[in-house]
């Protein structure tokens, strides 16, 4: 089959809007992830959903209900006992762990769990369906929708708690706001690179933004374009050459971060010799 | 009309009261001092201020009204800002959160650009208000954080240790700008601080909390080898330098023992034990 015949195969083109879809939603909040330090948080929502996704297979249910179910219940958790610095590490740590315990219980009780599990942690994108790739699509959006009504808000007590909280923002509620968003966003990516490689569009591409830029709209928008630029030729590689498309996801994500950081070294090292 | 009055107020945190019988009043265009050993409860004075935290006994009025939170004519520049996240972002963006940070949706305020520069000019920051807080110094970093809490040109500002950290010739600059500040903008100050020495040139009064109760007075009832040991539980020694400044000796360890052969009076010598304290201050 040549290449103009795999991208037309109607499954590559589910795959191709739903990472399309998933990218966008990512690079806002992964920039949010990044700035707040809450890439331990993501990590954690994401595994949490693995319990999820395993529990409503055992029901009988879509893993994506399972997905949100959890999800949203570990970032509503986190986000309520964890507003605060202080205690955040803590409190992510023990819903991990409480999390997992849960998801291997799950599996252990149902049979066939090889396929199911597989796909999970390492995502199946390149078997979702119309019906998924709606639903994905909608998630981003009101992600997206969410995080621009509360960007001002949210830029403040990320940056500055305490002033924002003098000033009537709420950071409990501003902290309930972003991990709701954080474990939708988390949902959405799950489907097209699974629970182990969540961090690929979600904090890879920010973190290689916030090495760029300074200014946080940008920040936003470079991380997007890089979430968009990984997920797209990592499903063209993936589809083209084979290998899992997650891979190549990863892969290019890593890459993009790498050579972020190489760059803003070089930068600094630059004004640096400017300056003297 | 007072910005600021305190009638017998008292707080309580966790079943414990912090401090009680607060009783003083604030008036515009003047600075005020809050001293107090760490955990003495400064900060929760801020918070009371502001509103975040309820009086358990008398009454507090801000600008004539009960306290509330989110008042644009109160401004505060927190103690301890989270310095990583803060370290992103440039200068002007925080400034620009100073002004509408608060607020939900897509709408943009005309008037924001002006307003932001104003603040950033006041405080003498706008040649380097494009660049990253990481970049800056400790002092142009608070400077900033000044054109932040003052944006709305507050007439009742709040700095919670606005000197800590910083080194002397930063701290003399701060307290320059303080003093700009309220002669610019009219606004009652409220300076939470470690030290009274660097800031006794511009404080106006002086609360101080000593065995949970704050009282008020002058910076001479205050600067008084008596009153500052029992505040600070802790021999306290006033030194007259041979300008004639008083220096409070005796909040560290070190200097609360006698030196043999320490009040050498020439200039030189002096100075150099001066800045000692401070460096020793900012550890």
């Amino acid at each position: 089959m040549s290449l103009g015949q795999l991208l037309g195969l109607s499954f590559v083109q589910h795959a191709f809007y739903a990472v399309t879809a998933v990218a966008l939603a990512a690079g806002a909040v992964g920039y949010f992830v990044v700035l707040r330090r809450q890439a331990f948080a993501a990590h954690a929502i994401g595994h949490v959903g693995f319990a999820g996704a395993a529990g409503a297979v055992l029901l009988g249910l879509s893993p994506i209900v399972g997905l949100l179910v959890f999800c949203l219940g570990a970032g509503l958790l986190i986000g309520f006992g964890g507003a605060t610095l202080d205690d955040r590490d803590a409190v992510v740590g023990v819903t991990l762990t409480a999390a997992l315990g849960l998801g291997v219980l799950f599996i252990s009780l149902y049979s066939g769990y090889a396929d199911a599990t597989y796909s999970i942690l390492f995502g199946q994108i390149l078997g979702v369906t119309w019906v998924d790739v709606g639903l994905v699509t909608s998630l981003s959006m009101a992600v997206l929708l969410a995080v621009s009504l509360a960007y001002r808000p949210l830029m403040f007590v990320s940056v500055d708690a305490q002033s924002a909280s003098a000033r009537g923002v709420s950071t409990r509620a501003m902290s309930l706001l972003f991990m709701s968003l954080l474990a939708v966003t988390t949902v959405v990516a799950i489907q097209v690179v699974g629970v182990l490689l969540v961090f690929s569009l979600l904090v890879a591409p920010a973190a290689a933004a916030e090495a760029l830029t300074n200014r946080p709209l940008r920040a936003m928008g470079l991380a997007t374009v890089l979430a968009l630029f990984s997920a797209w030729f990592g499903l063209f590689l993936g589809v083209w050459l084979g290998g899992p498309v997650s891979f190549w996801i990863t892969a290019l994500a890593s890459l993009a971060y790498l050579l972020a950081r190489l760059s803003s070294v070089q930068a600094a090292r630059r004004s640096q010799r400017a300056v003297a | 009309m007072n910005i600021l009055t305190m009638t017998n107020g008292a707080v309580a945190l966790g079943g414990r009261t912090v401090w009680r019988d607060a009783t003083f009043e604030l008036e515009a265009r003047t600075i005020t001092a809050v001293l107090g050993p760490n955990g003495a409860g400064k900060s929760t004075l801020l918070n009371a201020a502001l509103g975040l935290v309820p009086l358990s006994e008398g009454s507090i009025e801000v600008l004539g009204a009960p306290p509330r939170r989110g008042n644009r004519r109160v401004g505060f520049m927190a103690q301890s800002r989270q310095a990583d996240a803060m370290s992103a972002i440039t200068g002007r963006d925080y400034v620009n959160l100073g002004f509408d940070g608060p607020r939900f949706g897509w709408g943009r305020d005309r008037s924001k650009r002006e307003v932001v520069e104003r603040a950033l000019s006041l405080s003498g920051t706008t040649a380097f208000a494009a660049q990253p807080l990481k970049s800056l110094s400790g002092g142009q970093r608070q400077r900033i954080a000044l054109a932040h809490a003052t944006v709305f040109e507050p007439e009742l500002l709040l700095l919670d240790e606005p000197l800590a950290g910083l080194d002397l010739a930063a701290q003399a600059e701060i307290v320059d700008l303080i003093n700009l500040i309220r002669d610019t903008t009219g606004a009652a100050v409220i300076v939470v601080a470690h030290d009274l020495n660097p800031l006794a040139p511009i404080v106006d009064k002086v609360l101080w909390i000593a065995r949970r109760q704050v009282r008020s007075g002058s910076v001479d009832d205050v600067v008084n080898e008596e009153v500052l040991s029992e505040l600070y539980g802790h021999p306290i020694e006033i030194v007259v330098t041979p300008r004639g400044r008083r220096v409070i000796v005796g909040l560290e360890e070190e200097f609360a023992h006698p030196h043999p052969h320490g009040h050498d009076h020439s200039h030189e010598a002096g100075h150099e034990h001066f800045a000692e304290i401070y460096e020793e201050e900012t550890k």
